[in-house]
């Protein structure tokens, strides 16, 4: 009688699919990646991100991957896109297509850093002030209101103004101003979970604070966090090309897209190919980081789907 | 009210002070001097010029007498622009500034709400996803390439707008449209999801039921409702516009306070530096203010618990 109703008991519940202790537990990462294999979407901006990558990579072999060197001049100036030079050359004879690869490793690596900055800072920040609320959280988040409520572009230009130009001091600037949503993000998520009964349940067991936040409370709060630092690249890339685009980034002979399309700019009347193409590939990348960004966090949380 | 109106002004005004001392220290740590481009100017001469700016005291010194000065409302000299105070420089500036941001902000309220209300009421259509892939458009390029594409289809390809300078509202339109991009993108999502949200409210279908057409209570109830999350975010809004202004500006050549802002940046002219960051600062108090006595207005119950 016992034994029949724990049979039923099984079926049932295998038929509902609704317990899965008896299966093999599977990792919310597989499930992520399941969902996201899905949506073509995010696989086709998956792939193009990857590629992205792998370019800027590459572009440290120099001539192997591109046709010519990056600042090699040549007497064909301002050429339009021919067979020989695939995006056209510069006012210098210089090959675009060689000098928007070449680019690739600075725009994409200060995307790249800048949302590990700000995954940092703002995870630290911000389990400090979820985790110690009350005084602490409310002076700290005080703070970050503050910050959060200026224009980025002109706390960044200050930060530059201190920390000077060139890619140590835009990515001085860009860290110090990207991780405050992240922060805010991670706050809201400890506070929420503060009072669920496994933390209680750790705190009884005289486990210590840094390892309840780092053991307990980040790894549930692990899918905002991953999605809040996905959209970080894409908005580092756009400040970066920004700043640099209006002279207050970069400045030659750095050079990444953003300093390619102030080149451009300069004969947008004659030559608009020169500003085109860094443009493109400025817009292709963020495009893609925002639309991942989009699927994951539709993955993450099935609600916002149909917003 | 008044009480809370006072208090506001009070927080302003620290606030304003804090920000003028940190970029003041800001300003005066850095290495490089306003008169560094100067190459050859013979020592005399820029000692001469330092001791007329009261650079060449210490920067305790310096920052009691720019406070002094602040007190009175003057925010100084440019080292650059020779003979125009920077109150000069910021009166020519401010309201040219003031007419683009108002401008693009104007557009972006209006592309914004009707775009994200033509979306959530054809939720799931083509025009949907029209809508919603010109959102993703606006919020992946940068404002600079929306820019230029405006410049070259516009104004290169059809001439039939002019791409520079600020004199007629002809030259209004480009420069706005620019600003209003990426901002009408942020708004046309938020509308978007709000509204769906509202749509499926019970009293909704009440006014359906008692006889308003679709548009009527689309208007009359549904948007007035999803006004609410969109007017708290105008205070970010503000500080989008801000730095969209410093881009518009700098590809149209429009003398207004962001162009000022990034060659004051340049050439390390000091107090205008700190007197365009002051404006700045307080616009957004203001805009902040005036975001939360609307938002009181618009919630009743906000009105009687405070």
């Amino acid at each position: 009688m016992n034994n029949n109703a724990i049979e039923l008991a099984h079926e049932v519940f295998a038929k509902a699919n609704v317990c899965s202790s008896w299966q093999r537990p599977v990792s919310i990462g597989a499930i992520i990646w399941q969902q996201l294999l899905k949506t073509p979407v995010a696989m086709i901006s998956f792939w193009i991100i990857f590629t992205l990558v792998l370019i800027s990579l590459l572009s440290f072999l120099g001539l192997a991957i591109t046709p010519y060197a990056f600042d090699q001049t040549s007497a064909d100036i301002l050429q339009g896109p021919s067979a020989t030079h695939l995006m056209g050359t510069d006012e210098l004879g210089r090959d675009l297509l060689s000098r928007i690869i070449y680019g690739s490793r600075l725009s994409i690596s200060i995307g790249l850093i800048t949302a590990l900055t700000a995954f940092i800072i703002g995870t630290t920040y911000g389990a400090i002030a979820g985790f110690c609320g009350g005084k602490i959280d409310s002076l700290l988040m005080r703070g970050v209101d503050i910050a959060y409520s200026l224009p980025d572009l002109l706390v960044m230009i200050l930060i530059g103004v201190l920390v000077g130009r060139g890619t140590q001091g835009i990515l001085i600037a860009l860290g110090l101003v990207s991780w405050m949503g992240t922060a805010r993000l991670v706050r809201a998520e400890l506070l929420q979970l503060q009072h669920e009964e496994f933390i209680d349940a750790a705190k009884t067991a005289g486990q210590n604070s840094v390892w309840i936040i780092l053991k307990h409370l980040l790894p549930n709060a692990v899918g905002p966090i991953i999605v809040a630092v996905t959209f970080a690249v894409p908005s580092a890339i756009l400040s970066e090309s920004t700043l640099s685009f209006i002279g207050l980034g970069l400045s030659p002979p750095e050079c990444s897209w953003g300093t390619l399309a102030l080149d451009g700019w300069h004969s947008l009347r004659t030559h608009p190919h020169l500003i085109f193409f860094p443009s493109l590939f400025i817009f292709i990348t963020v495009l893609s980081f925002n639309l991942f960004g989009d699927a994951l966090r539709d993955a993450f949380d099935p609600k916002s789907r149909n917003l | 009210m008044f009480w809370l109106i006072i208090k506001r002004i009070f927080s302003a005004l620290i606030v304003l002070w804090i920000v003028a001392t940190i970029t003041f220290v800001l300003v005066r740590i850095v290495p490089g001097g306003p008169f560094d481009a100067d190459k050859n100017l013979p020592p005399q001469i820029i000692a001469n010029l330092k001791a007329k700016y009261h650079l060449d005291k210490s920067v305790s010194e310096q920052y009691v007498l720019y406070l002094a000065r602040l007190a009175k409302g003057d925010l100084g000299v440019s080292y650059k622009y020779v003979n125009r105070s920077v109150n000069d420089i910021l009166k020519d500036a401010f309201p040219v500034s003031c007419q683009l941001g108002l401008l693009g902000l104007v557009f972006a309220i209006v592309f914004g709400i009707a775009l994200g209300t033509i979306a959530a009421v054809n939720r799931g259509s083509t025009l949907d996803t029209l809508a919603m892939i010109k959102v993703t458009l606006g919020i992946s390029l940068p404002s600079f390439v929306i820019g230029a594409l405006l410049i070259f289809v516009f104004g290169i390809q059809f001439k039939i707008l002019p791409v520079g300078l600020w004199e007629s509202p002809y030259h209004m339109i480009l420069p706005a449209l620019t600003l209003a991009a990426s901002p009408a993108a942020y708004l046309a999502r938020l509308t978007r999801s709000s509204i769906l949200e509202i749509i499926q409210k019970d009293w909704v279908r009440t006014a359906r039921c008692k006889g308003l057409s679709f548009w009527q209570t689309i208007i009359k109830h549904v948007l007035r409702n999803a006004l609410v999350p969109i007017v708290t975010v105008l205070g970010p809004l503000t500080a989008i516009l801000i730095t969209g202004s410093f881009v518009v500006e700098f590809i149209y050549a429009i003398p207004g306070m962001g162009r000022f802002f990034i060659t004051a940046v340049t050439n390390r002219d000091y107090d205008l530096i700190i007197g365009t960051t002051l404006v700045f600062g307080l616009i957004l108090i203001i805009a902040n203010t005036i975001v939360d006595i609307v938002y009181v207005m618009l919630n009743p119950k906000m009105q009687i618990e405070g």
